[in-house]
């Protein structure tokens, strides 16, 4: 890291820096704006002063808000969790768990301090600060207007959860199906120095530029009148594909499939021939090889080819709003669904704060696999 | 690896491929060449519906579809050749246009005016995504190691973010008063009115396209630095190149590759472009082919679809993105074969 | 705190659902699926207290309904149905006639709430819909305007308030591009007295009276903020809440929402009216809003689908969601923010929204091509010539035309 070519003058220093840090704001603006406005009632979240729509004087008339000795004994108990997550957590995990089993231990502890810190935010706190915020005066008056109403009207009123749960089943349906089908192919054409292997991965790039709306519309009639022609296969017991949250799954796999062949394609291109050349020599089928030497190593282009499967699937709009029910609709549709023939300014906050609910478990994830992501692609995921 | 073994391989990834996205491809190849209507016979419909205070019952001649003993719908396929894309294209107009030498004129077309942007906006987001992206890279790459994480974290969230979510958001900041609108109002003392005109909606497309994909070109540059040959830019140094010229004949010819990874990504998917023109509603002033498609494929308010205009919109998509990714799939054909 | 709040929600939710699940006990599962928004909801709430109901809540519903409806047995035991969505579900033969579950259990509905098709009725309307003028009183009055009845005295009273400084933009009006700015087209070409159509299904709105409109929609968006191509119903409805303009012509069924204390900085200021002339009939259109019962379906559950929604209607259902919509059946009390809705209904001068197959198609036509002539690329001939020929394109394509 110290090599000289890595030294820079202080003006090439500021200049990056500085444009590093108006990336960063530029970046992260739109998501932290509407994290403030999902906590406002419409009136403030929609105000064109955006001082209002920070301290949110009509939130604070109806809703109350955060005296100022709120503000800072939360971000106090926030930074010493912080503190504690980064400086003690890992220590305990190590000492705790399990020799070579830390993941387990990194499960449990990371699920023990999230229960604990929840509750400490949600219970605790407040019950600590509603006595205390009468004592302290001026700076236990409300100064910032703030409510949890939204969140509540989405997660409980509308029911969110279900939604989520339909999420996770999709989202990881697809990553699973899509990773093992998409390892052995992308395995099959790095292995394979046929024109043919190339034309497979062109035809199926052509593949990917063919508009959504199109194919999910020629989708419709079939997965919903499934059950008639499917009959003279399955009988009495042939299921209706509308609705169903497989079917999605299998679709958006086989959507998805050209990127991820192509990506681990490059990917295993990487992972040199010799190796699983070795194994065949050593009597190996082409299956055991791939099995016992080329599987232990896969694992970095896997993951962060999974993730990208996992953004797609879980973004995903167009499909699972034609082809799922109401019953297995996923969170992206249902916020979709807030807005409709008769949306109010209520609505759209709410629709806002489950667009920052849904936003939430990516922050998780690409905080859990930020290094993974890299890693991945440097290992040669993406080598064109 | 014997044609065999290669088959069973990648046999589920081309079943899923074929049953999926082969199969609905060649229907709408196969639709785009014909017209299936049902036929339709004149009647005489009563229609009694809510009056005040009685109800309203009106006699009129409508059309109605005729049903077969089973009670479906009886429809007819006539082949119709090109007919289709005719209609899409609308090459009488388009040879008016083109005598009359109007701009305008060609931009009334829906098809052309729809191609124009798609282009442009295919075109003009590409070097400013991998422009931004390997700006990023490089500062992150150039950064204090402590913040490293958090900034590539932060640096990735426009990427993750649901895409209806973050057209949405930036619409929410730019829609009539909204702040961002009324920051510009008091800093350029005008009165500003993004949504108003085709030139400002396009402007704030093409911003948030770049916002949106540039983190993804960021992130697979930066994992490409991370396997820069530090004894190559070593050696440049040595021989006296500035730091613009290790970028440029090192560091640059190293991430090629990348650069045609995310090139024909991004081809792709701009020329796709479909979430801004709703997220902006941009479709009074701009359309992109996508849209145009959508629009044929949407049933209309009495339910029906121009099924055929809507496939000869798509295979007509198709065909711009197989000649836009021939030039970047040629270096890809040339290093399959050099290995 | 907030752990109690969400414990009497669901007491509250559970003590709801105790009450009126009072007699209407149902025993043969039902599906439902409609349109998402609140009327809706406090029918499917009320269906499903009764028991053994599935309802799905479905924006796009008008995308599944006819393929849905066409399995066999359908997937769906109900739908909600409008004037247009009415149209492929007939076409199709997709719908059970209703007459015998009418004799048998529907006494309690007004036979006003029938739609009725050759005789026969094929749907129960819930609650109708219209489009008529609210304005803010206290701007009038300050001003000594006198409310407008007819669009040149809104055009002038308008002028009158944007010369006298009050507000910016003094009106608002849904002009978003699509289906919103050819809706407007519709209900003023209506209010001009024409005709979409000749006799032959060929297109005839490039005349006087269409330009007249799209002269008289230009002289709007004028008054309006620059950007009424996004205008939708939600921005003008923010619009008046936030006391941006003076008058809007909008859907009934926003009254209440714009004046609603939570939302609205001008909450009780705002006063509903009869819609505007044009020059032969108002500029409004009524819609309905109601179930059907599908055709492919063993009569048992047709039967109890019915029951339903009967019960979804009942005098005490109504009165608990009085304000949610303008209801059809017997139980409705208007209200204030029911009067611009009653008056216009009560002219009977609105005519109600065309069913039939060939209006889809001009309405798309519009929605595609109304915004050039706004935006200045085309002049009105143009503009309208344009769109007769997309028309025809289209038309030709869906075998409407020959």
């Amino acid at each position: 890291m110290s090599s000289p070519a890595n030294r820079q003058p202080l003006g090439l220093k500021l200049v990056s820096n500085g444009f590093l840090a108006l990336w960063c704001l530029v970046a992260a603006f739109p998501i932290v704006w509407i994290t403030v406005m999902s906590f406002k009632s419409p009136l403030d979240a929609f105000d064109s002063n955006p001082i209002r729509v920070i301290v949110g004087p009509r939130t604070r008339d109806i809703a109350g808000g955060l005296s100022i000795l709120d503000i800072v004994l939360g971000l106090l108990l926030a930074w010493a969790l912080i503190r504690l997550a980064l400086k003690w957590l890992p220590g305990q995990v190590r000492a705790l768990s399990p020799e070579g089993r830390h993941w387990i231990g990194w499960g449990v502890g990371g699920g023990v301090f999230a229960l604990a810190t929840l509750i400490l935010f949600t219970v605790i706190l407040p019950a600590a600060l509603g006595v205390l915020n009468p004592l302290a005066g001026p700076l236990g008056t409300d100064v910032i207007g703030l409510t949890t109403e939204h969140y509540r009207a989405v997660w409980v009123d509308r029911g969110f959860t279900r939604n989520f749960a339909n999420s996770m089943v999709v989202t990881c349906g697809v990553v699973i199906v899509s990773l093992t089908v998409g390892t052995l192919a992308g395995y099959g054409l790095a292995r394979s120095g046929s024109s043919f292997a190339f034309w497979l991965l062109v035809v199926a790039l052509i593949f990917r530029a063919l508009p959504h709306s199109v194919l999910v519309a020629g989708y419709l009639p079939y997965f919903i009148s499934s059950s008639e022609w499917l009959a003279p296969i399955f009988g009495e017991s042939a299921p209706t594909l509308y609705g169903k949250p497989w079917a999605v799954i299998a679709v958006l796999v086989a959507i998805n499939q050209p990127f991820t062949i192509w990506m681990l394609r490059s990917f295993f291109q990487n992972i040199p021939q010799e190796l699983d050349e070795a194994a065949r020599v050593d009597g190996c089928s082409h299956f055991q090889a791939f099995w016992r030497v080329i599987v232990p190593v896969m694992w970095p282009g896997v993951i962060t080819t999974g993730l990208f499967s996992f953004l797609l699937a879980y973004n995903d709009f167009l499909v699972t709003s034609l082809l799922l029910d109401a019953q297995n609709m996923t969170m992206v549709p249902a916020i979709a669904n807030m807005f409709n023939r008769e949306t109010t300014a209520s609505d759209e906050v709410q629709a806002i704060a489950a667009a920052v609910s849904i936003t939430a478990p990516l922050f998780l994830l690409v905080m859990v696999f930020q290094r993974q992501i890299v890693s991945g692609l440097t290992a040669g995921a993406v080598k064109g | 690896m014997k044609r065999k073994t290669f088959m069973i391989f990648v046999g589920p990834s081309v079943f899923m491929m074929l049953l999926f996205i082969a199969a609905p491809l060649v229907s709408v190849l196969w639709q785009s060449f014909h017209l299936t209507q049902p036929i339709y016979t004149q009647v005489e419909v009563e229609t009694c519906t809510p009056g005040f205070p009685a109800q309203i019952c009106t006699t009129e001649t409508q059309i109605r579809p005729q049903l077969d003993d089973n009670g479906k719908i009886i429809t007819q396929t006539t082949f119709v050749g090109l007919q289709s894309y005719r209609n899409v294209l609308e090459p009488e107009r388009l040879r008016a246009a083109l005598d009359a030498g109007s701009w305008d004129q060609l931009m009334n077309l829906r098809f052309w005016s729809a191609l124009r942007f798609t282009l442009v906006f295919t075109i003009l987001t590409l070097p400013l995504v991998i422009g931004t992206g390997l700006l990023i890279a490089l500062a992150v790459n150039n950064t204090l190691q402590r913040i490293k994480g958090p900034v590539i974290f932060i640096s990735l969230l426009p990427f993750i973010i649901t895409p209806v979510i973050g057209a949405l958001s930036i619409r929410w900041l730019f829609i009539g008063d909204g702040i961002l609108t009324a920051a510009l109002e008091s800093w350029t003392g005008r009165d500003i009115a993004m949504f108003a005109q085709g030139w400002t909606i396009e402007l704030m497309m093409y911003l948030y396209r770049v916002w949106h994909v540039a983190p993804f070109a960021f992130v697979v540059f930066y994992a490409g630095l991370q396997t820069v040959n530090q004894d190559a830019v070593e050696a440049a140094l040595i021989d006296g190149a500035t730091r613009f010229q290790r970028l440029r004949y090192v560091i640059i010819p190293h991430l090629m590759p990348l650069v045609v990874f995310v090139t024909i990504i991004h081809l792709m998917d701009a020329y796709r472009v479909f979430e801004e023109i709703v997220g902006f509603s941009a479709s009074a002033h701009v359309l992109s082919l996508q849209w145009l498609t959508y629009e044929f494929l949407l049933p209309d308010g009495t339910g029906s679809r121009a099924i055929s205009r809507a496939s000869a919109s798509a295979m007509l998509t198709m065909i711009g993105i197989a000649i836009l990714l021939a030039f970047p799939l040629r270096r890809v054909w040339r290093d399959h074969k050099g290995r | 705190m907030f752990l109690k709040k969400l414990s009497i929600a669901a007491a509250v939710t559970a003590l709801a659902a105790g009450a009126a699940a009072a007699d209407c006990t149902n025993t043969v599962p039902v599906k439902t699926i409609s349109n998402a928004f609140p009327a809706y909801e406090s029918m499917a709430a009320a269906m499903q207290a009764c028991g053994n109901v599935t309802s799905e809540l479905d924006k796009d519903h008008r995308l599944k309904i006819v393929d849905a409806f066409s399995a066999n047995p359908s997937l769906y035991s109900m739908t909600s149905l409008t004037n247009s969505t009415s149209v492929p579900m007939i076409d199709a033969d997709l719908l059970r006639p209703l007459d015998d579950l009418i004799a048998e259990y529907g006494q309690g509905l007004s036979p006003n709430q029938f739609i009725k098709i050759d005789g026969k009725v094929m749907a129960i309307a819930a609650f109708a819909n219209t489009q008529h003028l609210m304005y803010r009183k206290d701007i009038l009055d300050d001003l000594g305007l006198a409310v407008p009845t007819t669009w040149d005295e809104y055009i002038a009273a308008a002028e009158a308030i944007q010369a006298a400084g009050v507000v910016d933009y003094p009106i608002g009006h849904y002009f978003m591009d699509g289906w919103n700015l050819a809706f407007v087209f519709v209900n003023h070409y209506l209010g001009e007295g024409g005709a979409f159509f000749n006799a032959d299904w060929t297109p005839s709105i490039n005349n006087e009276k269409g330009i007249a409109v799209l002269e008289r929609m230009a002289k709007l968006a004028s008054l309006m903020d620059p950007e009424y191509l996004v205008s939708d119903t939600t921005f003008v409805t923010k619009q008046l809440q936030q006391g941006d303009v003076a008058m809007a012509n909008l859907w009934a069924s926003r009254a209440g929402a714009v004046n609603d204390p939570a939302e609205s900085s001008v909450a009780g200021k705002i006063v509903m009216a009869k819609a505007l002339m044009g020059s032969e009939a108002l500029a409004a259109t009524v819609w309905w809003d109601g179930w059907a019962i599908a055709k492919n379906i063993p009569d048992e559950e047709a039967e109890a689908a019915f029951k339903m929604i009967v019960a979804s209607m009942t005098p005490e259902e109504i009165a608990a969601h009085n304000d949610d919509a303008l209801w059809l059946a017997p139980g409705f009390t208007p209200g204030d923010a029911a009067i611009g809705a009653a008056e216009t209904f009560a002219s009977g001068m609105a005519a109600p929204y065309p069913m039939n197959k060939h209006i889809g198609s001009m309405h798309n036509a519009l929605g595609a091509g109304l915004a050039a002539y706004l935006t200045g690329s085309k002049d009105a001939a143009t503009t309208l010539a344009d769109i007769e020929a997309a028309y025809i394109t289209d038309a030709k394509e869906k075998g409407l035309l020959q």
